[in-house]
């Protein structure tokens, strides 16, 4: 069980690292040079090559790579991911200052998903009518192909600018995280609905289920007491693709509704190419993305006694 | 077993199944039935007349797309942040916006030695900043000291080193008057002391001006002498500026006496084009920058008004090459400036708001000399040019000449809506005289690093240079500076030195005359004689704003001044 935690520890390590080394290696390799473009397009053959230096000089962009490299990952260590060239401040402020919204705006996003994954799966699963079952099972798919900035904008033009219901843009308090949370929550329930549906349908065909029907349980007491806990339990393996489509679809959301957030600073900062900001950024979910799989691997023995129970048994040897 | 059950559930004979097209059918209704709704025109009311008197008070509530990264107005290149950093900070002189000249404001009165390497400026006696700390020639020094050089110490570029070329150094005279100096002449100055767009001369408290870069993103520490102050500032969120009490130095030529009529300005950040039209609409936003070309009929037909400015500097341009093939062949250059139906351009692409070029300078700069007789469409001229210079059609329509085709390709921005359209009829215009453009029109970090390598890969660089002086065309165009059509020894039929010394003489006078026969000359010499640019159309800030709000001005670079406005009855 230890070498079992070790092992993914381990790896979640290796994957921020790689993340890091990566972002590093190809912000270099792009033909922008980094300092060209904190000037205006249009001046830029007017610039004092010793203005030039000099800017570069202030972001260490004049230092050989390996050297570089080397500082910004020494820096990064103790959580000193540099200055934003375009604003000035310290990476990590810039981040932690912009993180809470998309927290919000990510984990309603995200109980709203769940709850409409589980409706749309119960519903399926436990319909007598085979055209209702049949249209529900339909929903996920549309839920993915609609894309996000579509319905972001048809749900700002009927409930805020038509009905006037919630405010269209900006932060102020709770209603104006409603839209934004329905809006994200849309694509995020898709994949973990398709999950719930076909695990639950499995689970229904399945032995237990059988004695359940036996013993005289009601269509509701099986899907609730058996299937629901059984079926839930893969939709944790999926939640680092579900954390993949949250940060993707908080970029496009953010940008609609006019938050602030992660997303929409990972947008200008690559439109701008902040160098030390996207680095920061990619960093940062790299970072929680493998912190998520961390948590999941390590939850998973404890909720399913199959795999406790193989990590438990000493290992066998094949002669 | 329990798969029995469920087949004796489910033991209808198994249809051909409909359901799933029923319910894509429904959603396709539903969608379209939303989007219907969404978009379909909504009465406003006619707003009743407002009277004409100013009415003191009110918030108004503004729309834009870029976000302030840092409240430092010296520092801030991109929109959002000159345009805040406007009614923050004052400038020493205020450009008329119609006829371009150099009026007073914080500085009464200025003289300049025949040189123009020498500026004095005499100050203002009743100027604070909101600290209450005096504006003087002390505070003047302090400030072009830092803006030209920048202080590493604290993390602050040199913002101004660009605008201001060759700075010696400010003397403080007496307490009101500053003297600055320059190594070479430099005629341009006069007009950088009233530039109100990127990295602008605003002027900062000494308290200001000594704190570091990162200090500077508490907006409550930048202090200024300007009509409004810094209330919050909010990271890709809003702004909120509130009037400044006691102000009471407003350029003179705007008449206007005191303080500002509104009492808080939020400047809000909406990325999204069709966010900030319904807020609008709807009543959330009481005007709203960028405005898109295909939203301007509807607004207007809504009740809304829309008040635009031409961007003051050079045309959207092509700049040709003239050192790589096939740039370098003048008879290619004429034929592109005579080779596209400038007609066509104007009626599908621009609305009202926006003009085609008639010169390399836009209309509102001094010294502008129409020349739409050169800049006109005709193809029949364009290719009888290039049959002359010994282009011939090839087997695909684009001519030849010693085996090389008459391709081109060129670099652009599409950082403004109008401008790929815009290009790709030129191109199938071109193309019909036997031009080959090949197009290249990316955001600004491409551009940038494709720009880099601008003297050897590209043919046509299109862009603009914002800046309401003549001079602009040496700063740009002169193969000491900025040489923006790469004129070298290599240049075909091009005397360097002339074009040096002709776009070099408008750094060399300020008297109106002179200036203006020294711009009528270098036009020409870029348009006519030489052929290094194809001036396309002039660029627009579009404004459209709800029919109770007056008073915004457009300043002589179209940035806006609210110290003016304010909201009337009908809010």
């Amino acid at each position: 069980m230890l070498r079992y935690a070790a092992l993914k520890t381990g790896r979640a390590l290796f994957v921020v690292w790689a993340a890091f080394t990566l972002t590093f290696a190809l912000l270099f390799v792009l033909p922008a040079d980094p300092v060209s473009l904190l000037f205006d397009p249009a001046e830029i053959n007017t610039i004092p090559p010793e203005v030039r230096e000099q800017v570069a000089a202030n972001y260490g962009f004049d230092q050989p790579v390996l050297v570089q490299y080397l500082s910004r990952l020494g820096h990064a260590l103790t959580g000193d991911f540099g200055h934003s060239v375009q604003s000035g401040k310290p990476v990590t402020e810039a981040v932690l200052a912009v993180l809470p919204s998309t927290l919000a705006l990510a984990a309603g996003a995200l109980v709203l998903a769940l709850i409409i994954a589980f409706a749309i799966a119960l519903i399926a699963s436990s319909t007598r009518h085979r055209w209702v079952k049949e249209l529900i099972e339909s929903l996920p798919s549309a839920s993915v192909s609609v894309p996000v900035f579509l319905s972001g904008i048809l749900i700002l033009q009927i409930f805020s600018f038509r009905l006037g219901w919630f405010p269209a843009f900006g932060d102020d308090g709770p209603s104006s995280l409603v839209l934004p949370i329905v809006t994200l929550a849309i694509p995020v329930s898709g994949p973990i609905a398709e999950l719930l549906v076909r695990n639950f349908a499995i689970e229904l065909r399945s032995g237990y289920v059988t004695t359940s029907w036996a013993k005289g349980a009601t269509r509701a007491q099986v899907i609730t007491g058996d299937v629901s806990r059984n079926a839930s339990l893969p939709a944790l393996t999926i939640a680092g693709i579900t954390f993949g489509n949250l940060i993707a679809g908080s970029v496009i959301t953010e940008t609609v509704f006019a938050r602030e957030g992660v997303g929409r600073m990972t947008q200008t900062a690559i439109n701008t190419l902040d160098v030390p900001l996207v680095q920061g950024i990619v960093v940062f979910v790299a970072a929680s993305f493998a912190l998520i799989n961390l948590i999941v691997d390590l939850i998973y023995p404890l909720l399913d006694p199959r795999l406790r129970a193989v990590l438990a048994a000493p290992a066998v040897r094949t002669a | 077993m329990s798969d029995l059950r469920s087949s004796i559930e489910s033991a209808e004979a198994s249809r051909r199944r409909k359901w799933p097209w029923a319910a894509a059918a429904a959603a396709v209704v539903v969608i379209v039935a939303g989007t219907v709704l969404a978009v379909s025109q909504r009465d406003s009311g006619a707003d009743p007349a407002a009277s004409d008197d100013p009415v003191s008070g009110g918030t108004l509530e503004f729309a834009l797309i870029d976000y302030q990264r840092s409240p430092d107005p010296q520092w801030g290149t991109n929109y959002a942040e000159s345009l805040v950093g406007n009614n923050i900070t004052d400038k020493l002189t205020w450009q008329d916006p119609d006829t371009g000249e150099i009026t007073p404001w914080l500085a009464e009165s200025w003289e300049y030695n025949d040189d123009l390497t020498e500026f004095t400026f005499h100050l203002r006696h009743d100027v604070t900043f909101s600290d209450g700390t005096p504006f003087n020639a002390e505070v003047v020094k302090a400030n072009f000291d830092q803006y030209v050089h920048g202080d590493p110490a604290l993390d602050i570029n040199a913002n101004g080193a660009a605008l201001l070329p060759g700075y010696i150094e400010t003397q403080a005279l007496d307490e009101y008057t500053a003297v600055v100096r320059f190594e070479k002449p430099l005629a341009s100055f006069l007009q950088a002391t009233s530039f109100t767009a990127n990295a602008q001369p605003g002027f900062l408290s000494l308290s200001t001006l000594a704190l570091n870069a990162e200090e500077r993103t508490d907006a409550t520490k930048i202090i200024g002498t300007g009509p409004f102050v810094y209330e919050s500032w909010e990271e890709q969120v809003k702004t909120v500026v509130v009037k400044r009490d006691g102000y009471n130095w407003s350029p003179p030529a705007i008449g206007h006496d005191g303080e500002a009529y509104l009492d808080k300005i939020v400047f809000n950040s909406i990325p999204e084009a069709s966010v900030r039209t319904g807020s609008l609409v709807s009543g959330t936003i009481d005007a709203t920058l960028d405005v898109g070309t295909t939203d301007e009929a509807p607004l207007t037909e809504q009740g809304f008004d829309i008040i635009s400015r031409g961007v003051s500097g050079t045309a959207i341009f092509f700049n040709f090459n003239s050192q790589l093939f096939p740039t370098n062949d003048i008879a290619v250059r004429k034929a592109i400036q005579l080779g596209w139906d400038r007609e066509a351009v104007e009626q599908t692409v621009l609305t009202d708001s926006y003009s085609i070029a008639t010169s390399v300078l836009a209309p509102s700069v001094q010294g502008y000399v129409d020349h739409s007789d050169s800049l006109r469409y005709d193809p029949d001229e364009a290719a009888r040019l290039l049959d002359e210079a010994g282009w011939v059609p090839g087997d695909d329509g684009i001519r030849v000449k010693d085996g090389k085709r008459l391709e081109l390709k060129l670099l652009g921005i599409n950082n403004l809506v109008v401008n790929k359209p815009a290009y790709e009829s030129i191109h199938e215009d071109l193309q019909d005289i036997g031009i080959d453009l090949q197009l290249t029109v990316v955001p600004i970090p491409d551009y940038t690093a494709n720009v880099a390598n601008a003297a050897t890969d590209w043919n046509i660089v299109a862009a603009n240079r914002s800046r309401n002086d003549p001079a602009v065309l040496n700063l740009h165009y002169s193969p000491a500076l900025g040489n923006a059509s790469f004129v070298t020894g290599d240049s075909p039929g091009i005397d360097v030195d002339e074009v040096t010394e002709v776009l070099g003489q408008l750094e060399t006078t300020l008297d109106p005359t002179e200036r203006a026969a020294y711009a009528a000359a270098a036009q020409d010499l870029l348009i006519e004689k030489y052929a290094l640019v194809n001036p396309i159309y002039n660029p627009s800030q579009v404004i459209a704003q709800a029919s109770y709000v007056h008073g915004i001005i457009f300043d002589a670079q179209s940035r806006n001044h609210f110290v003016d406005a304010w909201k009337g009855t009908g809010t």
